[in-house]
């Protein structure tokens, strides 16, 4: 079983079982909202998918003739041409593109053996997730607590600090961030490694179920590969966390002022509620919501982030599989990757929208 | 039953009436007495904005050197002189520079004798220097050649006498060197180094890098692309998304819904990654870099845009235009444009700051724009890999993307506090 | 405090409000004294200050507000003295509040059984949670809501609903005293007749002392015992119900009773007060009231300001700041 699957089924299932029991114990009208929302992901993945064959087929610019170089004869443009489909009319060529998407059937790669790019993916893939999902735990965390404290401290110096804070690192550049941080943790005081997911000696002792290099290790029990793939995590993770904590933090911050204005705080205070639980419980429970519906909005950030960490720190995700064969005009699996990105985008904004569902109990459905 | 009452408990303030009244420059211009920090705030980035739009239109005002210039030696740490090795000679021996060294076919020495110091790297750069002017004199067909032959002498004084004496033709090393010691040989002088004083004017205050070429240079010269990248990709997204929001905003029906699901997906698709896309497939030029950054922005401008087409549609007055039988055309003049107006130049100013860091992505990734530019991405991307050493080539274009970026950022978030009411100070 | 009957007395009450103009006095040195088990009325037009009053009470923070003088007695505790903490102990165990709006008041996200527990256990911490739920629904049930409501949350519930919620959360505890700040704005008529009637039985039922805050002159006649008439930041005039509505003393009570049409005090056409509240922010000299007022003494009431006075001849519980019941306002104005 390749890991793309196991990763599948390590996510998908716990989220089909909470789906169903969801669906089992929910209203009739969460049951319709879930089911219209799911309904939905159809057309979105359809647009997306659509938008990708547009840039790639449409728009001007011949990958086969840049694939090839100037090298190529005009002997093997055709051929190659004809061998991808590019010679059939383009409503075809659409069409084959949409049943690739659904199939999960990409093609194989037109360089570095040519292998099924499913199987790339399915090898990078776990890569980004253990790169994204940590970062955008620790930017939520940063930023919920940071806006909250800003929130509660407004116009105090505190506060200051932490707008200013999130102002100065929305306009870091991650991949310099990255490299600061390299520069220092890594050339000067040598605390991590600069670059790679796992100590190349050490990786090869690592048996790899899930790709996920930290959960294999714990799976065979492999703690010196444990460690060490911790210890490469640390910098990627840190940069592109502390690069989205500044969004968040703006967003609670401002949510949070806005709830605090609410009679039901004044009410709460009112009835003698310590201030920590007014801040903490009932103002932070309404002004997340908000911030959980944006979420599905810095996903993008998040993605095009992992992009430019992954290219920093030698990570081989998508992100960097995506550079990699920009460089190597490997126009199939640019195309493949961007598609998957597309399709990881509908499924998280649909993950989004059912928590938020479950969160907020006024939701109109 | 009840009093005839005014339902809020306190009144607007008679400030926020007045401010209520005027138009949004004059607002701007008069805000100082209301928002005195805020106000402040756009202030010095306006100031920071403006000083960025001149050294990018005139850089060769600000820049010691050229973008492309290899004016210094390489890897030169920032602050540091250069020490490049003196070329030394009898002063009664008419040689100046390097290239008079050179011997022609007829010449009775083909290799002229040069000096230095054993262990020394100074005979390596000699080696280089002799090697590009060799080089030179063979592509300007004079038959003329340069191939010093290479003395080596323990000592500094060792390496002087033997000019002295005329045994050596010349001598090189480092400046430090010669000067402890030049008072022993009067009659030796140094007439310039061995780059025949091309790179011996600079003064490197950010250093140098890989290639000779002055790290400080390079950054004033970059402003010009990030900021053309910016404001065009920017200026362009507001071309297009403007007049999109506006008509779906005021069309409404299927004609809006079908522009809404497009643009909405557009904005959830991860920016970066669709412009990678765009421009991998066009090509790289600073046209095309444009173009896919543009698209990015698209969506931002029609989705504020249409919001508040559709909230000032709804709003009495307009109502009351249209039931008078206005033209759609004088409804957008009149009542639309002055409300979307403050929204647009917020959005318009954070988002050059998204669009230059974007950009610099971009030329970070290798992608976009031709690998000769002089531009911060490019920079940092080629830096990358003198990291252990040269701490400097990656440092000072990621400072000058963080300045400019924040310039803008800081323009958009103090007009918001001024021209947004919803997020406005009580 | 010495006289037992008094739950909670206002003594020379200011509170300041910073605003971009200076500061704006909200509460102008107020003194009102609550009786135990009585009903009072604060009635005010909007801006007049009684919000703010009743905010002051329980030392709630409300925005740049800021008691600047005064003390507030509470059962025999100064209440200026106390920390914030000792203060947070009394809000909601002693001293309860109910809102205008019953909608934004309870919190959105927090179902009902939420904040009846939630109150229950932050003042009695050694009450288990299925000891305060059962009495939350006890409680809610004697309010006349189904006892499964309490799983609801406040957007499925009706207006009057929610609004005996926010009653059953000034119970929760036994407060004594129930501020209730514009408690049936938002209901409608037939609502609030049902809430009104409630709130009489729940006095008697609970003990309870409410201090009625309302802009409505009607419901203060319908429940209250005696009514208090606030008039830009002070108080105009203060008398039980009865005596204020057979003959009122301050023209501004007049003004009030005239224009409210089930009222016959006038056979004529329906009142209407002339001019506007007066901005606190650079009030009228004298009197307040004096731009707007039919009786005006030119030489006294607009450099004077009357004193808060019991008038000869009137009822002991009565006062009221107006020269036309002084007994010699001429003299005032040549004496000073």
């Amino acid at each position: 079983m390749s890991p793309l699957a196991i990763i599948f089924l390590i996510i998908g299932i716990p989220a089909l079982i909470g789906l169903a029991y969801i669906f089992v114990r929910g209203s009739a009208g969460l049951r319709r909202y879930i089911l219209t929302r799911i309904g939905l992901l159809i057309p979105m993945v359809f647009i997306l998918a659509s938008l990708v064959f547009f840039v790639m087929r449409v728009l001007p610019g011949d990958p086969v003739r840049s694939s090839l170089g100037p090298k190529g004869s005009a002997e093997t443009v055709a051929r190659m041409r004809e061998q991808l489909g590019l010679d059939d009319p383009l409503i075809v060529q659409y069409g084959n593109f949409l049943v690739d998407i659904v199939t999960l059937d990409f093609g194989n790669s037109l360089t570095g053996g040519r292998r099924p790019i499913v199987d790339e993916m399915s090898e990078r893939f776990p890569a980004t997730l253990e790169l994204v999902i940590p970062a955008a735990a620790f930017a939520l965390a940063i930023g919920i607590i940071g806006g909250t404290l800003a929130a509660a401290r407004r116009k105090r110096p505190l506060d200051y600090a932490l707008r200013l804070y999130s102002v100065a690192i929305y306009s870091i550049p991650v991949f310099w961030l990255g490299l600061m941080g390299q520069l220092v943790f890594g050339v000067r005081l040598g605390w991590t490694p600069i670059a790679g997911r796992i100590d190349p000696v050490i990786g090869t002792t690592l048996e790899r179920t899930t790709n996920i290099l930290w959960l294999d290790a714990i799976i065979s029990g492999n703690w010196p590969a444990l460690w060490s793939s911790l210890s490469h995590l640390v910098l990627p993770v840190v940069t592109l966390g502390l690069i989205l904590s500044g969004v968040f933090l703006r967003l609670t911050r401002v949510n949070v002022i806005e709830t605090l204005q609410m009679d039901y705080i004044g009410a709460a205070r009112a009835r003698g509620i310590r201030e920590r639980i007014v801040i903490g419980g009932h103002a932070l429970k309404n002004a997340i919501i908000p911030v959980i519906t944006l979420l599905g909005l810095q996903v993008a950030i998040l993605l095009a982030g992992a992009v430019l960490t992954e290219t920093v720190f030698s990570w081989p995700g998508m992100g960097q599989y995506l550079v990699q064969r920009i460089s190597s005009r490997d126009y199939t699996a640019v195309q493949s990757v961007i598609t998957m990105f597309a399709m990881l985008v509908a499924l998280i904004s649909l993950a989004v929208d059912i928590i938020y569902s479950l969160v907020d109990p006024r939701v109109r459905y | 039953m009840n009093l005839p009452l005014q339902e809020q408990e306190t009144p607007v303030p008679q400030w926020e009436e007045e401010l209520a009244k005027v138009g949004f420059v004059r607002r701007l211009l008069r805000a100082r007495k209301w928002y005195g920090a805020d106000w402040w705030f756009v202030a010095i980035s306006s100031v920071m904005v403006l000083g960025f739009i001149v050294v990018a239109l005139f850089p060769q005002w600000f820049a010691p050197y050229g973008p492309h210039e290899q004016v210094g030696p390489r890897f030169l740490a920032p602050g540091d002189q250069p020490d490049l090795p003196l070329l030394i000679v009898r002063a009664d021996s008419g040689f100046t520079s390097l290239e008079d060294l050179a011997t022609g076919p007829d010449s009775e020495v083909s290799r002229p004798p040069i000096a230095v110091v054993r262990g020394a790297p100074t005979a390596g750069s000699l080696r280089e220097q002799a090697a590009l002017i060799d080089d030179e004199l063979q592509d300007a067909d004079t038959g003329m050649r340069l191939r010093p032959n290479i003395q080596r002498f323990d000592t500094v004084e060792e390496v002087l006498q033997s000019v002295q004496d005329g045994e050596s033709f010349a001598a090189v090393m480092s400046s430090v060197q010669f000067e402890e010691v030049a008072d022993q040989f009067p009659d030796l002088e140094a007439p310039t180094d061995i780059s025949g004083g091309v790179a011996s004017a600079g003064d490197f205050t950010l250093g140098t890098n890989q290639i000779g070429q002055d790290v400080l240079s390079r950054l004033i010269w970059g402003t010009r692309i990030a900021l053309i990248i910016g404001f065009s990709s920017s200026l362009v997204a507001l071309f297009l998304g403007v007049p999109l929001g506006l008509v779906a905003g005021y069309a409404g029906g299927k004609v809006d819904r079908i522009m809404t699901v497009f643009m909405d997906s557009l904005y959830a698709f991860p920016g970066l990654i669709l412009a990678i896309a765009i421009t991998a497939v066009l090509g790289p030029s600073v046209l095309n870099v444009i173009i896919a950054i543009a698209v990015l922005y698209i969506p931002t401008y029609y989705r504020i845009v249409r919001g508040q087409t559709l909230s000032v549609k709804q709003e009495v007055y307009v109502e009351a235009a249209r039931s008078i039988g206005a033209k759609a055309g004088t409804i957008l003049r009149r009542y639309i444009y002055p409300n979307v107006i403050p929204s647009v130049s917020i959005i318009f100013s954070v988002n050059i700051a998204d669009a230059i860091i974007t950009g610099a992505g971009l030329s970070f990734l290798g992608l976009g724009l031709p690998p000769s530019t002089a531009d911060w991405g490019i920079d940092i991307a080629r830096g990358q890999e003198f990291i252990q050493n040269a701490w400097w080539l990656v440092t000072f274009p990621g400072l000058a993307i963080m300045l400019v970026v924040l310039a803008f950022t800081m323009l958009g978030e103090g007009l918001t506090e001024i021209l947004n009411p919803k997020l406005r100070d009580r | 405090m010495a006289n037992p009957d008094i739950l909670y007395s206002i003594r020379n009450l200011t509170v300041e409000y910073q605003t971009r103009h200076g500061v704006v006095k909200g509460v102008d040195d107020v003194s009102l004294d609550i009786r135990r088990g009585e009903i009072l009325g604060l009635v005010g037009e909007s801006g007049s200050g009684k919000s703010t009053l009743g905010k002051a009470m329980m030392r709630l923070r409300n925005g740049s507000a800021r008691i600047t003088a005064g003390e507030l007695w509470f059962d025999g505790q100064d209440l200026m003295k106390l920390s914030e903490r000792q203060m947070r102990d009394l809000r909601g165990s002693r001293l309860g509040m109910v809102f205008q709006d019953p909608m934004t008041s309870l919190n959105p996200v927090q179902r009902i059984v939420e904040h009846l527990t939630e109150t229950m256990l932050t003042h009695e911490p050694e009450w288990t949670e299925e000891e305060a739920r059962e009495r939350a629904e006890n409680l809610v049930e004697r309010l006349g809501i189904r006892r499964e409501r309490v799983k609801d949350y406040p957007h499925q519930m009706s207006g009057g609903m929610r609004q005996r919620v926010m009653i059953a959360l000034a119970l929760a505890l036994n407060c004594d005293l129930v501020i209730a700040d514009e408690p049936t704005t938002s209901l409608d008529v037939i609502v609030e007749a049902k809430f009104l009637d409630l709130l009489k039985e729940l006095r008697d039922e609970f003990n309870l002392t409410i201090l009625l805050i309302t802009h409505n002159i009607g419901v203060v006649a319908e429940v209250a015992d005696r009514v208090a008439v606030m008039y830009a930041a002070k108080l105009a005039e203060i008398g039980n119900v009865n005596d204020v509505f057979e003959k009122p003393l301050h023209p501004y009570t007049e003004g009030l009773l005239k224009s409210v049409p089930n009222i016959e005090l006038d056979s004529g056409a329906l009142y209407k007060m002339q001019g506007s509240p007066p901005d606190l922010s650079s009030p009228p000299s004298g009197c307040r009231f004096h731009p707007r007022c039919p009786y005006m003494m030119e030489e006294v009431c607009p450099v004077y300001e009357p004193p808060f006075e019991r008038p000869e001849g009137a009822s002991e519980d009565c006062r009221v700041a107006c020269w036309l019941h002084h007994p010699h306002p001429q003299k005032v104005a040549i004496g000073a």
